[in-house]
């Protein structure tokens, strides 16, 4: 479910990047004043490595053969609270990221929403925890992971569904793109909510204190803030989303542009005279001509472009190697 | 489950890398963070057909690798896990655009088929980009600059000790589904049933080890802000670098320069 940076434009990447950045600020402003932050640091750190941990033990799936792992925003959020579990998240999704490339450094925010807004500070105060209002046991805490566990990814492969389209890197339609991630993610949410459940059924029985503690200390204050939270996304979302499109528009790519390709624009197939005047005009506005293949007519041109990229790709490689080799000669 | 340590050698393995010296090694962090950022960025604001203008952007990650000396398969085995999506998104551009773009000689290529080469050239670009950064900037000097950019201490401190913490846990987790399996007999993996206990014991373990463990560092005069943070004075060469980096992908970005190359080709042909 990592989106990749490849798949995104710059106005989707800003404006998720606002949002989560907002809702990180907000969440470590929140954890500051709670005296005991300090000593809630080691255990946050440890759930972190441990969601990475577990992640690396496969289990087997009955019946099926095949493996699965665990995931971790409802897990943490259980046992640490909505905004703790939201910090500890992102940094296992920081460490995904670099140390992984497993999900992209601009499409990082995106991550941290998906995977970590969404169960942390949505699906954890409004599912899990009152599901699990009347106090813990076995059957509660099963029902909650699950339900709070398929909810949270199902809202979470949507959001990738939505980010990338709107994107418009990808052509794929809406309906396909949909039908091929969210039963897929019913599928790991179902079983990822089970696993889940076990392990805080585990730790409710060895030691009750860690979920009783999160879920007394975070009830007193979340009814408020919610409200507040959700507003404050939205208008972050919209001004800076509102604010980079404007920016974009004036040059015809990105969201505006795909929309206008989605919507099937005869742009591709234009040609003629009418075609390189309007072409002429868009790169004389814009700040850079648009694509390039596009007014390739001749097979010349396409094969001087092949030509072309295969000369800049040989400078580059021989620019490395000269570099390379004028190191090992300083070196002996 | 041998693939728990080669996973966890991999994480440490960049920051390897990354005690290294060399002319990039050497930078500011911020600088560093600031080309990486603007090199992703352009990259990213090209549409999804322009596969020839982000040629040139191969530059920067070819001669940084050369010049840091990273291995090329730390990229490309890293690069692998970002892959298999983007393929599959542009996979479904080859089928939903088919108009034809251009023929060589008679082979027709549609737009669709630009769109996937561009998706997966653009993944490459930016994975580089991103391992470039973490492979050439020390673990500390990285966090360090994160704090100086006022990034949430909280977030900075749970992101380093959770990567600290990764090694240990692992290894805990590595013992123990050895342990299960030596008595599981030839079953593949954890069975689902023992799972919750499982993830669950190690969970809890780490919880009072990661409390003894911080317990120490206390001792030793850990605090949450680094007390020994001083602001580091960009050089010369740092501006050098960012103004270069950043100049160039504004200007790749902006000018078609493979274009133009094409055009003098086209000519010339």
């Amino acid at each position: 479910m990592h989106m990749a940076d490849a798949l995104l434009s710059p106005i989707v990447g800003g404006a998720m990047c606002a949002v989560s950045a907002g809702a990180l600020a907000y969440s470590a402003a929140k954890i500051k004043k709670d005296e005991l932050c300090e000593k809630k640091l080691p255990i946050m750190a440890i759930s972190g490595a441990f969601v990475f941990a577990a992640q690396m033990i496969n289990f087997t799936i009955p019946g099926t053969g095949s493996s699965g792992h665990i995931g971790g925003g409802i897990l943490l959020a259980a046992m640490l609270g909505g905004f703790p579990a939201l910090l500890t998240i992102s940094a296992v999704l920081i460490i995904q990221c670099l140390f992984f490339a497993d999900g992209g450094l601009l499409a990082l925010c995106c991550n941290i929403f998906n995977m970590g807004v969404i169960p942390c500070l949505f699906i954890y105060p409004l599912i899990f925890k009152p599901l699990t209002k009347k106090g813990f046991n076995a059957k509660n805490i099963s029902l909650a992971a699950v339900i709070g566990v398929v909810v949270a990814l199902q809202l979470g492969a949507f959001g990738v569904v939505l980010e990338t389209l709107a994107s418009g890197i990808t052509q794929l339609p809406f309906g396909a793109f949909l039908l091929a991630m969210q039963p897929i993610h019913l599928a790991i949410g179902v079983v990822e909510g089970i696993v889940t459940a076990a392990v805080l059924c585990f730790v409710y029985k060895m030691r009750p204190e860690i979920l009783n503690s999160t879920r007394s200390r975070t009830a007193i204050s979340s009814g408020v803030n919610m409200r507040k939270i959700i507003v404050s996304l939205a208008v972050i979302t919209v001004l800076v989303g509102g604010g980079l499109s404007l920016f974009a528009s004036a040059y015809p790519d990105g969201l505006e542009w795909s929309m206008e390709k989605v919507a099937g624009t005869t742009e591709l197939e234009a040609s003629g005279e009418v075609h390189e005047t309007a072409e002429k005009a868009q790169e004389a506005t814009a700040f850079m001509p648009d694509y390039d293949f596009k007014d390739a007519n001749g097979s010349g041109t396409s094969v001087a472009g092949i030509v072309g990229v295969c000369i800049t790709f040989a400078l580059a490689g021989g620019a490395g190697l000269i570099i390379s080799k004028l190191k090992k000669k300083n070196k002996s | 489950m041998a693939d728990m340590r080669a996973k966890m050698s991999e994480l440490y393995s960049l920051e390897q890398l990354s005690s290294q010296k060399s002319s990039i090694h050497a930078l500011h962090p911020l600088s560093k963070i600031i080309a990486t950022l603007t090199y992703i960025i352009c990259v990213v604001s090209l549409d999804g057909y322009s596969f020839s203008q982000l040629a040139p952007f191969v530059f920067y990650p070819v001669i940084v690798i050369a010049l840091a000396d990273i291995p090329y398969s730390m990229i490309w085995r890293r690069a692998l896990v970002a892959l298999p999506f983007c393929a599959f998104a542009g996979l479904s551009n080859v089928i939903f655009v088919r108009e034809t773009a251009f023929y060589i000689g008679s082979l027709p290529v549609s737009f669709g088929a630009i769109s996937f080469f561009t998706i997966i050239f653009r993944t490459l670009l930016c994975v580089s980009a991103v391992l470039i950064l973490v492979a050439v900037t020390p673990f500390a000097q990285l966090t360090a600059q994160l704090r100086r950019m006022h990034v949430p201490q909280m977030l900075i401190s749970v992101f380093e000790m959770t990567y600290r913490y990764i090694g240990t846990l692992v290894n805990e987790a590595y013992s123990m589904s050895t342990a299960y399996k030596l008595r599981a007999g030839d079953k593949k993996g954890v069975q689902m049933k023992d799972m919750g206990s499982f993830a669950g014991q190690l969970l809890l373990r780490s919880f009072d080890r990661a409390e003894r463990v911080y317990a120490a560092m206390k001792c030793r005069g850990y605090a949450m802000r680094d007390a020994l943070l001083k602001p580091l004075p960009l050089k010369k060469n740092d501006y050098i670098f960012t103004a270069a980096v950043c100049l160039s992908c504004v200007l790749f970005r902006a000018v078609d320069v493979q274009q133009m190359l094409t055009d003098v080709l086209g000519r010339m042909m």
